[in-house]
């Protein structure tokens, strides 16, 4: 009882995304969200630098929250370096415009859906290193271990006080059995 | 009342104890994949293709699904020259399929994934735009054990505000986590 009141909020997170991770679009039908806003700022890359290593100075000189890399680096039409960074809170394109000297930074804000998706893959090791969600994901990484232990616990309480009970014992059997069913069909 | 909630909360915890544990391990496996060694095995075959019948990459995917084994969704197809490259995917297992028009040999790839890779599968497999039917299946499980956990969310409060002697600790650490996880969360949010 503890357990689950200490973790009633990832509880609701995880059912959240559950439900809406169903609806999510097929591979290769994600869209991502409009644009949300923009800033700009001066930057001088280094000459000697790679695509790669330019890149990585763009991404520490923007300073953006909730991030945890930059993806996808490529040169866009006008030859300017572009990349993707994956934030808790939605997607950034970044593209430094070499001849004027400035980074250009797209915001793409999700919903709160998406956040709440994000946020529920985080764990101690996982997520954007910021503060916050780092501490969230010491609450969410608890959580897992609180779940494990109700989930346990339950059957046990169940089997302790009440074992006699024939449609439970007769419930129980068919979800193992269809989800043995399912595993089977799977693999 | 509390008898039915009772009732309630065993029958949604039974009913969902399967899909709970599925989740709950899945789970610990992402979190401590680093230390934990994966299991799966891979093999390669070459299948020769009816003549003339296979010309599309989804024709080639269904001679091998109708006539060689092979079971899953059809994904990141892609066409280089004569060859056409496709995956043939499903929880657990995936075959990398290179498929020549000229000679009609499709060679295949297939990677099985061991039990605990498979399980993490599962956690994140979503939708129901699957062709492979029992992908939708466990897709149906997880919207439903999602429901299921919100219920048994509230049942459960309601279950704890019957015990009345158990009301102030509850409410103390029930405070104690929607403080911290709110907060976060909130901070997160807006950072």
């Amino acid at each position: 009882m503890y357990a689950g009141l200490l973790s009633f909020m990832a509880f609701v997170v995880w059912g959240v995304t559950g439900i809406q991770a169903v609806f999510l679009p097929a591979p290769g039908e994600w869209q991502p969200p409009p644009v949300s806003g923009h800033k700009e700022f001066p930057f001088a890359g280094g000459g000697s630098l790679d695509d790669k290593e330019l890149a990585k100075a763009v991404f520490q000189a923007a300073a953006l929250t909730m991030v945890g890399g930059y993806y996808d680096v490529r040169r866009d039409e006008a030859g300017n370096l572009a990349f993707l960074v994956y934030s808790a809170n939605g997607q950034r394109e970044l593209t430094y415009l070499e001849k004027a000297r400035r980074v250009r930074v797209v915001f793409r804000d999700s919903g709160l859906g998406d956040f709440l998706s994000s946020m529920h893959a985080g764990h101690s090791r996982r997520g954007a290193p910021d503060r916050s969600s780092r501490l969230w994901g010491y609450y969410n990484e608890f959580s897992t271990w609180a779940f494990l232990f109700m989930v346990l616990s339950g059957i046990y309480l169940w089997a302790a006080t009440r074992p006699g009970m024939i449609w439970a014992l007769i419930l129980s059997g068919v979800t193992i059995a269809v989800t043995a069913l399912l595993w089977v069909t799977t693999r | 009342m509390f008898r039915l909630m009772r009732n309630v909360h065993l029958i949604l915890g039974l009913l969902f104890f399967s899909y709970a544990m599925l989740f709950a391990a899945s789970s610990l496996v992402i979190i401590y994949r680093p230390w934990l060694k994966p299991t799966r095995s891979e093999h390669e075959q070459t299948v020769r293709m009816a003549a003339g019948r296979a010309q599309s990459p989804r024709e080639v995917a269904l001679e091998l699904i109708q006539n060689h084994g092979l079971q899953g969704d059809l994904r990141d197809i892609k066409q280089d020259g004569n060859a056409i490259r496709f995956v043939i995917a499903r929880p657990g297992m995936r075959s990398e399929v290179k498929y020549s028009a000229a000679t009609g040999e499709a060679k295949v790839r297939t990677r099985r994934e061991g039990f605990l890779e498979t399980l993490v599968q599962l956690h994140t497999n979503h939708g129901f735009w699957h062709e492979f039917m029992p992908a939708n299946a466990w897709s149906l499980l997880s919207l439903l054990g999602s429901v299921g956990l919100l219920l048994l969310g509230a049942t459960g409060i309601y279950l704890w505000f019957c015990h009345y002697e158990e009301i102030v600790i509850g409410l103390v650490i029930l405070a104690v986590g929607l403080i911290y996880s709110l907060t976060t969360l909130v901070l997160s949010r807006i950072a």
